[in-house]
């Protein structure tokens, strides 16, 4: 049982985090959360599914096609439904712009690929057991994930100018930097990250057009947990999230096991909204 | 003698009403087709049934009218493809029974999209004949001119348990299912059902379809004990989650239930082929092979006639084929025995005994138009598909 778990309350946990790290990418750019997040999740595992298994890709160039397709879905989310309600009054309305977006990605990919899960490719031929792949690959991904956006944001020019704009949109401007441009960045990487959870977590998650609302779910408890634009935080919310999640379906199983991972959401959330990780921000008056 | 307007008004009146009283009728009528209106999904995320359903229908239409019609009358498919799509089976359902006249109405085909469009053909007063499966849809007070030539959930589920608790003989058994409304809706229903035949339901549970990991709720039923797994869900990633998870723990215990156990995109979903072993979902007798490889004789007899007819077979199911090829047959027999009026056709349909479909063996009352017999839904080995058709479940004589 502690097997069963760790392996895989600590996989979906990893799924969780990536999730929660791209809706965090997307929202130090732009001070939006865009509930694409998930559904470009799904999309990982879609086009995996799609590029290697029906297409034939090789499984790495598969790999890289789907990153490069989540970085287009970036784009095109922030051009069409983040761009737009920044220029407006009503900032708040990028919740109907992305959540109308990720619908439209979500009934797109039902009618075009199927309502039924379809398989995910075998990427290696390592298992069955506790380390089969299904649980080890979304740990790499994360783990890659998270040292690869350290290394950029504290090591790299363009990685500091993310953090500027993120700190502070109008100084960073007034300073001469390209904030359209980065914010663009930040959603190409975003929907990068996003891709690299579904494809990471295909073969547990299946290729399944159900699976957007789902990673939106559960994608955003470790951001709440974490705090929001701590991607440390998003981690080990999430790691947490999913051995909690996990441990209950043992304990108390089906549906219960939901309803106890939302109790303890909310318990969490009225003793510390800011998050666990994060800081309660002054506020200008 | 001038023809004054008055004098024209008064005979195009006298011809409307002439047409109206249907003093003409008799001359059109003995020579036009017969209309049934007709909704299919052949597109759209059922269409893989309503596409199986079309070849049997289109068979007997063929051959009802190569046979002369009815009366020497020519049978009118007039088809509106729902994309399943019920809201388009609402408005096709109401373009066929207002615009086009259709004596009767075949379908819609699946459930969902009856439920929405059998009010309105009921209230169009046509008489209409559908396969789905779903209980309510059948209501002789609401909609007494609707007919169902297939089995209910209720047959389904009681089909299934009576394989688990008289045929395998298990007592113990686990039932679980998805979240969804069949889901749970199957768990209240069989439920019951399972304990008044004499099962004992060690485990009850239902858990959301796309949760990546079953293995807590399997470790629940072998604890408890459970000698037999129902689950009631239609979603084959779930399913065969269930079904890859009993080969992950050596647990050989029989999984039994609906079809879709023994569909296509489960068999896509297991690690190995072997998974499948030990898993019965519902089939019909009268389309399934026994112990020793054969079909029923009149089903065989079919078969040779869907053969002869170069219909495809390999990628489809025989019982769609076969529930397709009935449903026209009972409009043909109905409307040439009684006639074409919707009382005449619901007259005959009311008193229908032991009619013998392919699919199935029908027989109504005008108190009840659940015509299928339970005897005829039985349980088959999920992996023995061949040309269409599944094995018996084993245990079954006869």
């Amino acid at each position: 049982m502690l097997e069963s778990i760790v392996s895989h309350g600590l996989a979906l946990g990893a799924v969780y985090a990536l999730i929660g790290i791209t809706y965090n990418v997307m929202f130090a750019a732009s001070r939006v959360f865009s509930f694409t997040a998930g559904t470009v999740g799904m999309l990982g595992g879609v086009l995996g599914a799609l590029f290697i298994d029906r297409m034939g890709f090789p499984v790495a160039l598969g790999f890289l096609a789907v990153l490069a397709a989540g970085a287009l879905i970036g784009i095109v989310t922030e051009v069409l439904t983040v761009r737009p309600v920044l220029r407006s009054l009503d900032q708040h309305l990028y919740v109907l712009s992305t959540l109308a977006f990720a619908l439209m990605i979500q009934q797109f990919t039902a009618i075009e690929w199927s309502t039924e899960p379809q398989p995910f490719p075998r990427l290696l031929p390592i298992g069955p057991g506790i380390f089969d792949q299904q649980f080890w690959l979304p740990l790499l991904a994360c783990a890659v994930t998270i040292v690869g956006l350290e290394l950029l944001y504290r090591r790299t020019l363009v990685g500091r100018a993310f953090l500027a704009i993120s700190e502070d949109n109008y100084a960073a401007r007034a300073l001469g930097l390209p904030e359209q441009r980065l914010r663009i960045a930040s959603y190409a990487l975003a929907g990068a990250i996003g891709t690299l959870a579904g494809f990471s977590g295909g073969e547990m998650m299946l290729a399944y057009f159900g699976n957007g609302p789902l990673l939106n779910f559960y994608g955003f408890v470790p951001v709440a947990l974490g705090g929001m634009g701590s991607n440390r935080g998003a981690v080990a919310g999430g790691l947490a999230l999913g051995l909690f999640q996990q441990a209950a379906s043992f304990l108390v199983g089906g549906i219960f096991a939901s309803v106890a991972v939302f109790v303890v959401f909310i318990v969490v959330l009225l003793a510390r909204p800011e998050g666990l990780a994060g800081a309660a921000t002054a506020r200008r008056v | 003698m001038p023809i004054t307007r008055r004098k024209a008004l008064a005979g195009s009146a006298a011809s409307a009403a002439a047409l109206a009283t249907g003093v003409c009728r008799p001359a059109i009528a003995a020579s036009e087709p017969i209309r049934i209106g007709y909704l299919p999904a052949l597109t759209g995320p059922s269409s893989s049934t309503g596409i199986g359903i079309n070849r049997g229908t289109e068979l007997a239409v063929k051959e009802i009218n190569a046979a002369g019609g009815i009366n020497g009358r020519q049978l009118e498919l007039i088809v509106r493809d729902t994309q399943s799509d019920p809201t388009k089976a609402v408005n096709g359902a109401t373009e066929l029974t207002r615009r086009h006249k259709v004596q009767v109405m075949w379908g819609p085909l699946n459930s969902g999209e009856a439920l929405a469009a059998t009010p309105l053909i009921a209230r169009d007063g046509v008489p209409q004949m559908h396969p789905c499966w779903v209980d309510s849809l059948i209501d002789v007070k609401k909609y007494p001119m609707a007919f169902r030539n297939a089995p209910t959930n209720q047959q389904v589920g009681r089909a299934a348990n009576h394989y688990v608790v008289n045929i395998a003989k298990a007592k113990k058994v686990a039932v679980i299912s998805d979240t969804t409304g069949y889901g749970t809706a199957s768990l209240d229903a069989y439920v019951p059902m399972l304990k008044t035949m004499g099962g004992e339901v060690v485990y009850q549970g239902s858990v959301e379809a796309n949760n990546p990991d079953v293995k807590p709720e399997m470790l629940r039923m072998q604890a408890a004990g459970a000698q037999a797994i129902m689950p009631w869900s239609v979603n084959a990633g779930f399913l065969s989650r269930l079904i890859n998870t009993r080969a992950d723990m050596g647990w050989d215990v029989p999984i039994v239930g609906q079809t879709t156990l023994g569909s296509g995109q489960t068999k896509a979903l297991l690690k190995k082929p072997e998974n499948w072993e030990k898993v019965y979902p519902n089939n019909f007798r009268n389309c399934s092979y026994d112990a020793s490889g054969k079909l029923p004789p009149r089903t065989v007899e079919f078969v040779e006639r869907i053969r002869k007819a170069g219909i495809e077979m390999s990628d489809t199911l025989l019982w769609w084929i076969a529930l397709g090829y009935d449903g026209p047959r009972l409009m043909a027999d109905a409307m040439k025995t009684a006639g074409t009026a919707p009382e005449e056709i619901v007259g005959y349909w009311n008193k229908v005994s032991g009619w013998p479909g392919v699919y199935g063996t029908i027989t109504w009352t005008p108190e009840l138009h659940d015509g299928f017999q339970n005897e005829e839904v039985i349980m088959c080995q999920a992996n023995s598909l061949k040309e269409g058709a599944f094995t018996l479940a084993p245990g079954y004589t006869g």
